[in-house]
Parts: structure tokens; C-alpha cells; sequence
């Protein structure tokens, strides 16, 4: 995982997945990361093969961590098909803006 | 020419043991998505598959407690052409799976997983045992053809012939698979408008009845098996009122054990209300009630509710567990269920309609009965009056009294109290009438009837645990002399000559039923001219007033006394007396039935013939009721 902080815009890119078995590490990497207020947060899901319940778990506690900073742009950028079919399932879609570069 | 389609008989199978933390159960997840990948099973479906055992694996970990946090959960893969089923063991305390989970809001943190898993599956059970729980998830999958150009097929769009007659001979079967369900549903459809037509004239739902729609049941789930078991009245244990074999009749089932758990596999069911698969082959349960079906049997157990009302369980299955029951006959299981519990519910309520109706005629009965107790009319002698009035607490009263005449110059009159209320107490009463009339054709000394009526009722009423206190009295009317003898009864008043006072006689004597050899004493007197003889129960002196103050003996014979004036008839007196209790009682209840006969002077002219008589008279509650006498029209106050 590669989380990158520049002007404001927290990136965070190569996942290759987003489970029970690392969301607990994703979600305190990303904590730290926010201490530094970016005003956009983009995840890459570019890589990111799979997800399960817990994944959007860690997304939505990313959601419920910025929720308080207004104006702050949650992006998550072009997620597979079958993860795209997974955020829309669980209307995780309301929360983020779901973006295709 | 086209390939034959064939299909294993056996699914191919992965079953993986893994250790009970996250990392395990994401590789368990991964492994089988690969041995599906082998399979064949498309990249685009895979992703639902390893989904569904990263959910069911991670919860398997994430909620095992105490000891079991050393159990390694299994998870399982079963592939066909033409289903999937995921099985993933867990050893946690379970958790009772909703028909179907909604959509959680994305505002929440939990309960995405389950519902993940409904979503993507078509067939989702829990089978929840007692050291394990089971998560079967199922998926039918369409018909998967190879590749087109494996059988050489042309351009995009044009299937070859042998392809046509595939694809027809795949919908013609589809078809007659729908038949089949149509079929199925019609039979069952029709088996319970069989039963429904059965209902109004047979036995009870928990006893033939439901013995006969059940064996419907098997025919039509083609099942092996079945036990139907009602809940014990107390609501405390499963009783089997029904079993398709006797070797499946089994002692009662308690619905929790010490522990407060359930006991097994119904009485789960039972206290969840939830339809549960089992399998025998996955239970290690030695005491389960289900295992007399066999090592392999298999089946769906079913709680009998309607409206949140439980009445029992309906397991109903397959001995050979290679042929579990369908999805389909899970189906018609519950329909058959839910009927089976309507009509035991309706034949409860229809049970309880039926006791009250008995209740009540029960009462009507009793209410004849009291009607027999007080003489129609009272006898007519030249000179007295004589009245009677009586009221009761309940529908039916033990207080009764009644007055012979014995020849035209005396009169026995007696007065009595069952103890006791009701139909019980208003037979010993009647009894006790017609004795009297027996006896008094032989004697009529007070003490010596009473010793009789004693002798004839002690066993009777004894044996019963009752006893009456009862008083008679012998009235010389020629010598205005009183003979009276008493069995427990409370004393009488009587104006004795030569005074405007009232006297009062208190004689001593067992009740009634007390003892089986019994002396009772008489006591003689002499009445005034003009005189008043009051005989009451002490349902009368007991009457309370609203702020609960007894209206007492004292303040009787003071009322008598008051009102014992020349040329009162008996009937005026009684009416007083009425008035006068009832208005001392106001808006209080009546505890206690009261019942009393006045016997005065009367000049002859006072006389007037009964009209009438007292036919079709209806007691009633708080109302004073006055049979005929010599000097009186039966009315009501």
C-alpha cells in the first residue's frame, strides 16, 4: 500500500485487497495519515482484486473520521466492476464520490 | 456431432480445516476461490464465491468465545455444473439467521456481511447445533455450454443444429421441471382443502387429524419421516402426538434444560420459532431426540406458530442423507406447517367458546335448581301471616327456608345455610327440603327432625367435606307456643308475652355434618299476643355497609322491635326488612347469601287469596324474592 500526501490530497494507491485480514492496518495507516487535514482523499482501487464486508468497513470509518471537516472530498477511483457492484449493494456509492481516470 | 452432456454424479469437493484468526480464514477464502477457478467457473462469478466464504470464514473467527477459540472452523466447497454450495463450520454460539436480511444503512458499521451473502446467493441456511453451526450457501448456476467454437458453430448469432436441439432438449426439460413445481403446489393446495373439509367433523389437530395431513406431507415431499410434536399445556415441553414410525416416538422433550438452553434440535426451533435444516451427519449430539431417524437422516424441523403463538414442532425428513429435501419441499413443509398451527389454534378457541357455553348452562341449571329450593307458596293458616324473603350473592345460593303446616293449628318452620355456594351447595339444599317433608309426615319435634336430617346427610355431606347449620321450629299457633331446636344456626327473635320487647332464643347444636351421632336440644317458649317471629341466616345480620360496618344482630331486634306494631302483616314487614338491609348495604357488595321468614299476627280480613302463585320467577342478584303466602301477593321490591 502507498499512501502519498501532497498539497492537501492524501493519496492512497496499490491495494491489492481490502479484508478482514488488513483493514485493521489500512484504517490506523490511513488515521495517521489524516492528522495532516488533506481537504481530498482519494483511494485507488485501481489494483484492488478484492473486498469483503470488513474492507467497506474500513471505508466507511475513513468516511465517519472526516464526516466532522467540512468540504472534504472522499474519492475512490475506479474500483472493478465486481467491487464497483459491492459499493452499490451496501449504497456505500451515497457516501463517496466514485471517480474514472 | 454434439457432445453428450454429462454430468458427475458426485459434487467435486473441497473441504479445508483452517486456525481460528483472520489470516487463515482470507486464505481459506482465496483457496477455494481457486479450486472453483479449477472448476471452471468463470472469473466474473468467482468474486460472489469468495465473498461469501471471506464473510462466513471471518465471522466463524471473529466470534468464537472461551475454548472455542482453539476449534478450527472447516470451510467447504461442493461444485456441479448446475449449483455451488459453501459450507463454512463454525464453533461459536450461533446466531439465528432472519429469512431475509434488508439492506443495512451505509451509516452503520456491522451487518454487511450476511447480508452480502444473501444478496448474492439464491439458498442461504444456518443449521445450528450444539458444539457447531453450519452455513450452507447455495447457488444455482445457469447451464454452462462450451465454447462455441469447440463445436465448430459459424458466425456470431447462428447456432448450428445440434446446438437447437440442445438448447430445446435444455428448455423442454426447464419445462417439465416447472411442472413438476406446479404440480407440487397444486397437490398441496389440494390436501389441505381435503383437510379443511375434514375439519368440521373430526378429532383433534394434535391426534389424527394432524397425523393424516402429515402422511399428505410425505407423499408430497417424498420425505421418509416425520414426528409432530405439541407443546405440553404448561408450555414447557414437546410431547410427539404423532410419528410416522413408532421407533421415532420418543419421552417428552423439555424446551430448556438447567442451563436455560435448549435441549436439541426441535426445541431449538421451538424457542427461536425458526425453520431449521438438519443433518445427522454433522451432529455430534448423542441425546438428540432426531438421531432415531438414523445415522444419515436429514430434514427440515419447523415450529407450528401463528401470530407468535407457539403449539409445537413438525420435524419432517430423509433417512439417506445423500438426498436431502429440496428447497421446494422446504417450501411446502412450511406451508403445511403454518396450516397445521392455524387449525390448532382455531380448535382452541373454538374449545374455549364451547367450555363457556357449558359454564353458562351450567348456571341456568343451577338457577332451576334454586327455583326448587324455595316453596312455591307458603301455607295459609287463619290468624298469622307468614313471609319469606331471600337474595343471593351468587347465581345460585345455599340460604333456604320453608314452612309445613301441620294441621291447621301449628307449623314447622325451618331455615337453613349450606356452607358452600353454588350448584354443590343448592343440592344438599333441595335434598335437605324434601328429607324434611319425609321426616315431618312422622314427627314434628324439632330436635327429634334434626337428629334425622343429621343421620340421613352426615355421610353425603361429610364425604364432601360440608356442613349446614339449620334451625327448626314447632309453632303452636292455638297456644302461640314455640318449640325450636337449632343445628349451629344463629338465634331466632320472638316478641314474648306480656311485653313490647323482642326476645331472642339461642339454642345449642352441631351443624349438620359435623358428627354422625348428634343430640339436639329444644328450647320452648311462649309468644306475646300480638307476636313476631323473625328466622333469618347470618347472611343477614352480616351484611355491610359501605365503610364496612356489619348491620349485626342488635340492630335487628331493634328493628323489630320498631316495627312489630298492630295490624302490620308479615308482607309489609318483609318488604321493610328488605328496604331497610338493602339501604343499610348501599353500593356494597354482597358477600354472602341472606335468607328469613317473619311470622305474625294477622286479623283474618288481612287475608287475601295468592294470585298468581310464583310461577316462572327468575332470581336475580341483590333483589329480594318473596314467595306466595296466606297474607301476601308475590312481588318484587
Amino acid at each position: 500500500m502507498k499512501i502519498d500526501n501532497q498539497k492537501q490530497c492524501l493519496s492512497i494507491s496499490e491495494i491489492p485487497e481490502l479484508t478482514a485480514a488488513n483493514s485493521a492496518n489500512f484504517r490506523d495507516q490511513v488515521q495517521s495519515a489524516l492528522k495532516d487535514s488533506p481537504s481530498v482523499i482519494e483511494i485507488n482501487l485501481s489494483q484492488t482484486r478484492f473486498m469483503d464486508s470488513s474492507g467497506l468497513g474500513a471505508l466507511f470509518a475513513l468516511y465517519r473520521a472526516t464526516a466532522q471537516r467540512k468540504g472534504v472530498i472522499l474519492r475512490l477511483l475506479n474500483p472493478a466492476p465486481e467491487i464497483q457492484q459491492l459499493l452499490e449493494l451496501t449504497q456505500m456509492q451515497l457516501l463517496f464520490e466514485i471517480v474514472r481516470r | 456431432m454434439a457432445a453428450p452432456s454429462l454430468e458427475p454424479a458426485r459434487p467435486a469437493t473441497l473441504r479445508l480445516a483452517f486456525s481460528p484468526d483472520m489470516v487463515s480464514a482470507r486464505a481459506v477464502s482465496v483457496a477455494i476461490r481457486n479450486f472453483l477457478a479449477e472448476q471452471g467457473v468463470p472469473e466474473k462469478e468467482l468474486f460472489s464465491y469468495e465473498l461469501c466464504i471471506a464473510e462466513a470464514s471471518s465471522n466463524a473467527v471473529e466470534y468464537a468465545r472461551g475454548p472455542s477459540r482453539n476449534m478450527k472452523p472447516f470451510a467447504e466447497a461442493l461444485f456441479t455444473p448446475s449449483q455451488i454450495e459453501l459450507r463454512v463450520t463454525d464453533h461459536t454460539e450461533g446466531f439465528v439467521l432472519p429469512e431475509k436480511i434488508p439492506p443495512p444503512s451505509p451509516l452503520t458499521d456491522r451487518g454487511r456481511g450476511l447480508f452480502l451473502i444473501q444478496s448474492v446467493m439464491d439458498e442461504v441456511r444456518y443449521l445450528r447445533g450444539t458444539k457447531e453451526n453450519i452455513l450452507v450457501m447455495r447457488k444455482k448456476r445457469s447451464f454452462v455450454r462450451p465454447a462455441a467454437a469447440s463445436n465448430g458453430e459459424g458466425a456470431a448469432g447462428l447456432l448450428s443444429l445440434g446446438t437447437c436441439k440442445r438448447l430445446l432438449a435444455e428448455a423442454t426439460e426447464q419445462m417439465s421441471m416447472m411442472e413438476d413445481q406446479l404440480l407440487l403446489r397444486t397437490e398441496t393446495l389440494s390436501s389441505v382443502f381435503r383437510c379443511c373439509a375434514e375439519l368440521g367433523r373430526v378429532d383433534k389437530v394434535s391426534e389424527g387429524f394432524g397425523g393424516r395431513l402429515l402422511i399428505d406431507l410425505l407423499h408430497l415431499t417424498s420425505a421418509d419421516w416425520y414426528v409432530l410434536r405439541m407443546l405440553s399445556p404448561d408450555g414447557r415441553k414437546l410431547l410427539v402426538s404423532a410419528a410416522s414410525e413408532s421407533d421415532l416416538v420418543s419421552g417428552p422433550i423439555e424446551l430448556w434444560n438447567a442451563d436455560g438452553l435448549p435441549t436439541g434440535i426441535e426445541s431449538a426451533v421451538a424457542a427461536s420459532q425458526t425453520a431449521t435444516r438438519f443433518d445427522n451427519r454433522e451432529h455430534s449430539n448423542p441425546s438428540e431426540p432426531l438421531k432415531s431417524v438414523g445415522p444419515e437422516g436429514t430434514g427440515l424441523v419447523c415450529p407450528l406458530c401463528f401470530g407468535g403463538t407457539l403449539v409445537g414442532t413438525i420435524a419432517v425428513g430423509r433417512r439417506n442423507g445423500d438426498f436431502p429435501l429440496g428447497r421446494l419441499q422446504d417450501e411446502v413443509i412450511r406451508i403445511f406447517s403454518e396450516f397445521l398451527a392455524i387449525q390448532a389454534l382455531n380448535q382452541r378457541s373454538q374449545e374455549a367458546k364451547l367450555r363457556s357455553r357449558i359454564v353458562a348452562r351450567e348456571l341456568e341449571i343451577a338457577q332451576d335448581i334454586q327455583r326448587l329450593l324455595l316453596p312455591r307458596t307458603l301455607p295459609q293458616l287463619s290468624g298469622f301471616g307468614l313471609a319469606g324473603g331471600w337474595q343471593s350473592a351468587n347465581e345460585v345460593g345455599g340460604d333456604f327456608y320453608d314452612a309445613i303446616a301441620i294441621g291447621d293449628q301449628s307449623l314447622l318452620l325451618m331455615i337453613a345455610d349450606v356452607m358452600g355456594k353454588g350448584v354443590p351447595a343448592a343440592l344438599f339444599a333441595t335434598t335437605m327440603r324434601g328429607l324434611l317433608r319425609g321426616l315431618a309426615s312422622r314427627s314434628c319435634d324439632p330436635s327429634e327432625l334434626l337428629g334425622g336430617l343429621n343421620r340421613l346427610l352426615y355421610k353425603e355431606l361429610s364425604s364432601v367435606a360440608m356442613f349446614i347449620t339449620a334451625q327448626i321450629v314447632h309453632v303452636d299457633l292455638k297456644n302461640r307456643q314455640l318449640t325450636a331446636a337449632s343445628a349451629g344456626h344463629c338465634p331466632l327473635f320472638y316478641v314474648p308475652p306480656g311485653r313490647r320487647t323482642i326476645a331472642t332464643m339461642s339454642i345449642q347444636g352441631l351443624p349438620l355434618g359435623v358428627m354422625p351421632e348428634t343430640a339436639y336440644p329444644h328450647v320452648a317458649a311462649r309468644m306475646g299476643s300480638p307476636t313476631a317471629l323473625l328466622l333469618y341466616t347470618d347472611g343477614l345480620t352480616d351484611t355491610n355497609s359501605p365503610t364496612g360496618k356489619p348491620y349485626g344482630a342488635r340492630r335487628l331486634g331493634a328493628w323489630l322491635r320498631a316495627n312489630t306494631v298492630p295490624g302490620r302483616t308479615a308482607k309489609e314487614l318483609r318488604d321493610r326488612l328488605a328496604t331497610e338491609v338493602n339501604q343499610f348495604r348501599g353500593d356494597a357488595l354482597m358477600t354472602d347469601d341472606q335468607a328469613f321468614l317473619i311470622l305474625t299476627d294477622e286479623a283474618a280480613d288481612a287475608v287475601r287469596p295468592t294470585s298468581g302463585g310464583t310461577r316462572g320467577f327468575r332470581p336475580r342478584h341483590g333483589t329480594f324474592l318473596f314467595p306466595a303466602s296466606a297474607s301476601e301477593h308475590q312481588t318484587t321490591p
